[in-house]
């Protein structure tokens, strides 16, 4: 088949076509006209023309920044969806999928903010799930068939699927060019938008297609690259003779359908390839980029009180942090931790003493120069962190004979000691007061302020970003290795030459490392510490936050980590919030309950909320959110056939080896 | 001396308490492997439903206590009322919460665990309120004396209770078919449906008596203690749960030994003398009463640390 040199569509790209402009462009335009992609845009643009706008600089370079990365990242996603399509879900299975992921989300944040609004489409997203499985089982629908992708690609039918790639990006951004034309004559008309944007208008019409053919042919490069050569190379060179060659390509062929069934429940809407880590890279890059751009576009998004939100994802961030930490203790090395509140209570106390004058007044000395303790906060964040993974160590000599739930209980009782001691040595922690007046941080001689949060929220995000690589780094590591063989199976572990005592002391002392780092962050954004904040249910909040993401599961965890926070911290202050307001729905909801119990308050079942959910959760999806992919195969381990669960796509020894055996 | 064992004699009522609430514990974690989270808080719904039932006959805060046969009735029927309203949220919480998850991951039931406590401490919240309730001192208060050291009659009716209770239970788990069914399934469930036992009858059968001696230690904690509050099932439940690992997670006597141990330990932590006063060289700030739970959970460290299956647990060898 000899590939046309133009842009137009053949036949079966067509029906590709459709489906996957259809599927981004709606959500694009949903952000872009019924939210605030527009106004973000034209304010930008006003301020370059001189017209008012934005009056910070810094600020305008940042939106702008994020309007291209947004925008540009969408349109190379269009194309590389529609070159790596491997069919495995059919068009309108997709539009329902990006109805459930994007679009409901996105109006339920529009109308209800955001917190309400993701925690409703949270809960709706578990129902399609719900729904969605029973379909398939009773309408006995299977996943497609192995992917062509298994064999090499020659030539001509890589050229073909870059063309693919451009086309997909070329149509979409002619299409999202028109419907912006369009809409912004209809905006013209009705005299919303100003005379001189026209300009833009006319520009950006001529200017996209133009981007969205570079975008493709860049999305084709990372879709041949990502998704297909690395797996037929290795295919390619494994197979020398005939007989091996078939049966390896059989085993290939089972291999990838059991692939399939797993990535069919994936939470990413991926029509992709076995390998999709390309499309990963997309999302990756537009949740990054909306990220980090938060501070400056939320004005946009939910006019007054960034400030207040910010707070909120401050704190959200550092049990990301703890969850991480607890991921490694709980997750990868298997030792369940009832009492990881200790470490973080470590951490937010020695930050504590030393940041306020609390430990110059127990000395009796002179207090110390303000600045000299604003900036010592960069150091003793790695001081308290690694106060708190000694008492890991502390913690885990005792308990290395432990199993099981004795292990727990003494995790437990550490987590009780701990907060008791803080509690009642007031003479250093001031006891029931806490310590007040901790002072914040600074960088470059510039202070921070509790105030604002911004500075804060950057923090966090360098923290957890820390944090994720260095998770992901011991994953894969020698010690990771160890640790999930100790979780798997300790004397097994132990027989192939795996140390016990310090493999289980450093998953210990890295969980505490990690707590800690937590603890100063949380001190410092605060201002203070006080013994309350560090219960028994703490940890079991913590807890249900690995477990819920899905436990040994990086990503997984960092979303159960958002999402508990979100159910229990976020969710009852907005619901209380909005009881409080007599034109919100919520106000008579309260009224007409109170008739019946008079102690009712959205406050007051908080608990019970959260506390439905998570036995909700956990029945509906016992194995977490996002369970990593070997928990998946492990689970799917007892009703598969024909395959060996264990067995590998490349032999030992071949280039793919170390790749392939990589512990997920 | 005479201090000793005063605080003997409050130790061994607590801990009475604490180990019936343990054996729920020890239950069904010998069954299902379970650390039941919500075990302590159908303990505190317990409470609150021996209030409501005195409620009924008319018996408050205020009111005159009933006397005679009229108050030995109305205690026989809050008791059984009790448990049997308790073992009844225990089964339907078995049958919801953790039935659906009986071949899940090992931790998914706990959460599950954790969600049904949260759920019943906001249901406690909403039907008591939150500040501590008081519960009617119906049982007449009187004291007997050995040598100096003093007790009431209501430790007696603890102890009592308590004592009949456990003494029924090991008869019930050691005589009787079901008992022996309850065993099999705690060794090896599969093994024990091969020979014809109906597993899931048998799980809420434990659940049932688990949470019916809370709901048994209800009544008795309210008559001794007097007040109650939404967070009880939470604290007690701890320490219930701590007596029984300190016991042997999994063993009935194990349990009772761990839940009069803890009480003692308790009761002798609060002698720790104060080091803030004046005349008190060895001991802790503000005095071992502010200390007792981390003096208790330190103890059970060490405890653990020196035999690894608590006092009374079996050294299981590990399987290859």
């Amino acid at each position: 088949m000899a590939i046309a040199n133009t842009l137009v569509p053949a036949r079966d790209t067509r029906a590709l076509l459709i489906k996957w402009i259809v599927g981004l462009l709606v959500p694009i335009a949903v952000f872009t006209f019924l939210w605030s992609g527009e106004a973000i845009i034209n304010q930008s643009l006003l301020t370059i023309l001189g017209l008012g706008g934005v009056s910070d600089i810094a600020v305008l370079i940042q939106i702008t920044l994020f309007i291209v990365v947004f925008y540009a990242t969408v349109i190379a996603l269009a194309g590389y969806l529609v070159a790596a399509d491997s069919g495995q879900r059919g068009m309108i299975e997709l539009w329902i999928d990006i109805v459930f992921y994007v679009l409901l989300p996105l109006f339920l944040v529009i109308s209800q903010g955001l917190i309400i609004g993701l925690a409703l489409s949270a809960v709706l997203l578990l129902v399609y799930f719900f729904i969605r499985r029973r379909v398939y089982k009773a309408l006995r629908i299977t996943t497609a068939p192995p992917l062509q992708n298994l064999k090499v690609l020659d030539a001509e039918q890589q050229v073909g699927l870059k063309k693919r790639a451009i086309m997909g990006s070329f149509w979409f951004s002619v299409v999202l060019a028109l419907v912006w034309l369009i809409a912004d004559f209809i905006f013209y008309f009705s005299g919303q938008l100003p005379t001189t944007l026209l300009i833009w208008a006319v520009i950006r019409t001529l200017l996209l297609p133009v981007v969205g053919y570079f975008l493709g042919r860049l999305a084709g490069t990372i879709a041949l690259r990502r998704t297909l050569a690395a797996k037929s190379n290795g295919n390619g060179e494994n197979a020398t003779d005939g007989a091996g060659k078939r049966i390896r390509r059989r085993q290939l062929e089972k291999l990838s359908t059991t692939r399939l069934q797993e990535e069919a429940k994936d939470l990413v809407p991926n029509d992709l390839p076995q390998r999709s880590s390309g499309a990963t890279r997309f999302y990756l890059i537009l949740l990054v980029a909306f990220v980090l751009f938060y501070p400056v576009i939320d004005p946009f998004l939910f006019g007054f009180g960034t400030n207040g939100r910010l707070a909120g994802y401050g704190d959200a961030g550092y049990y990301v942090i703890l969850a991480l930490g607890l991921n490694i203790v709980v997750g990868f090395a298997g030792l369940l931790d009832l009492g990881y509140v200790a470490f973080f209570a470590i951490g937010a106390y020695t930050w504590g003493i030393i940041g306020s004058t609390q430990l110059t007044n127990v000395l009796n000395s002179a207090p110390w120069d303000p600045h000299l303790l604003s900036a010592l906060f960069w150091p003793m964040v790695i001081v308290a962190a690694l106060v708190a993974a000694l008492f890991g160590v502390l913690l885990g000599i005792p308990t290395l004979r432990l199993r099981g739930d004795y292990l727990a209980i003494v995790t437990l009782g550490f987590g009780e000691i701990v907060p008791i001691v803080f509690l009642e040595l007031d003479q250093y922690t001031n006891g029931t007061n806490g310590i007040v007046g901790v002072h914040s941080p600074s960088f470059f001689g510039v202070n921070w302020s509790v105030v604002t949060p911004t500075p804060y929220y950057y923090l966090i995000l360098a923290l957890i970003a820390f944090t994720i690589f260095v998770n992901i780094r011991l994953r894969d590591s020698r010690l990771g290795r160890a640790w999930i063989a100790i979780r798997e199976d300790e004397i097994a572990a132990a027989s192939s030459g795996v140390n016990l005592v310090s493999t289980k002391l450093f998953a210990f002392a890295t969980g505490a490392f990690f707590s800690g780092i937590a603890g100063a962050f949380h001190t410092a954004k605060l201002g203070l510490v006080s013994p309350d904040s560090f219960s028994f249910t703490d940890s079991i909040i913590f807890l249900a936050m690995v477990v819920i993401g899905g436990i040994g599961s990086i990503p997984g965890v960092i979303v159960g980590a958002i999402l508990v926070y979100a159910l229990n911290v976020f969710l009852p202050q907005q619901l209380a919030a909005s009881a409080t307001d007599p034109t919100s729905v919520f106000y008579s909801i309260q009224n007409g309950i109170v008739h019946f119990i008079p102690a009712f308050t959205f406050g007051n079942i908080r608990n019970l909320i959260f506390g439905i959910l998570l036995v909700v959760i956990m029945i509906f999806r016992p194995e977490g959110l996002i369970p990593s992919a070997r928990r998946r195969r492990e689970l799917r381990a007892v009703d598969e056939e024909g395959v060996a669960v264990g067995a590998l796509d490349v032999v030992p020894g071949a280039p793919g080896f170390e790749e392939e055996v990589r512990v997920e | 001396m005479t201090l000793f064992f005063q605080v003997l004699v409050v130790g061994l009522t607590t801990g009475a308490i604490y180990a019936l609430i343990a054996l729920g514990y020890t239950m069904v974690y010998g069954i299902i492997e379970l650390i039941n989270f919500a075990h302590g808080d159908i303990f505190m719904i317990g409470t609150f439903i021996c209030i409501s039932i005195f409620g009924l006959f008319g018996i408050t805060n205020s009111s005159a206590a009933p006397t005679g046969l009229t108050l030995v009735g109305v205690l026989v029927i809050t008791l059984l009322a009790s448990m049997v309203l308790c073992a009844v949220l225990g089964i339907v919480i078995e049958r919801v919460a953790y039935r659906p998850l009986r071949n899940a991951p090992r931790l998914a039931p706990l959460i599950s665990a954790i969600g049904v406590s949260l759920i019943l401490e906001d249901v406690g919240k909403l039907w008591k309120g939150i500040t501590i309730v008081p519960f009617p001192q119906i049982f007449p208060q009187r004291f007997f004396y050995i040598g100096s050291v003093e007790f009431s009659s209501v430790d007696i009716l603890v102890i009592v209770v308590a004592a009949v209770m456990m003494v029924a239970l090991q008869w019930m788990v050691t005589r009787t078919r079901t008992g022996r069914a309850m065993r099999a399934v705690a060794q090896d469930r599969e093994a024990a449906a091969l020979m014809g036992v109906n597993v899931n009858r048998i799980i809420s059968i434990t659940f049932f008596i688990g949470a019916a001696l809370a709901g048994a230690a209800a009544l008795i904690w309210g008559l001794k203690y007097g007040n109650t509050n939404f967070t009880l099932g939470f604290t007690l439940g701890l320490f219930a749960f701590t007596a029984a690992v300190l016991g042997g997670i999994g063993n009935l006597v194990g349990a009772m030994l761990g839940g009069v141990l803890i009480g003692v330990i308790e009761a002798l932590a609060s002698l720790i003398c104060d080091t803030t006063q004046k005349g008190c060289l060895i001991g802790l700030p503000h005095g071992g009463s502010a200390w007792h739970e981390a003096v208790i959970f330190v103890i059970l460290i060490l405890i653990l640390v020196f035999r690894p299956s608590g006092l009374l647990g079996q050294q299981t060898p590990e399987k290859v």
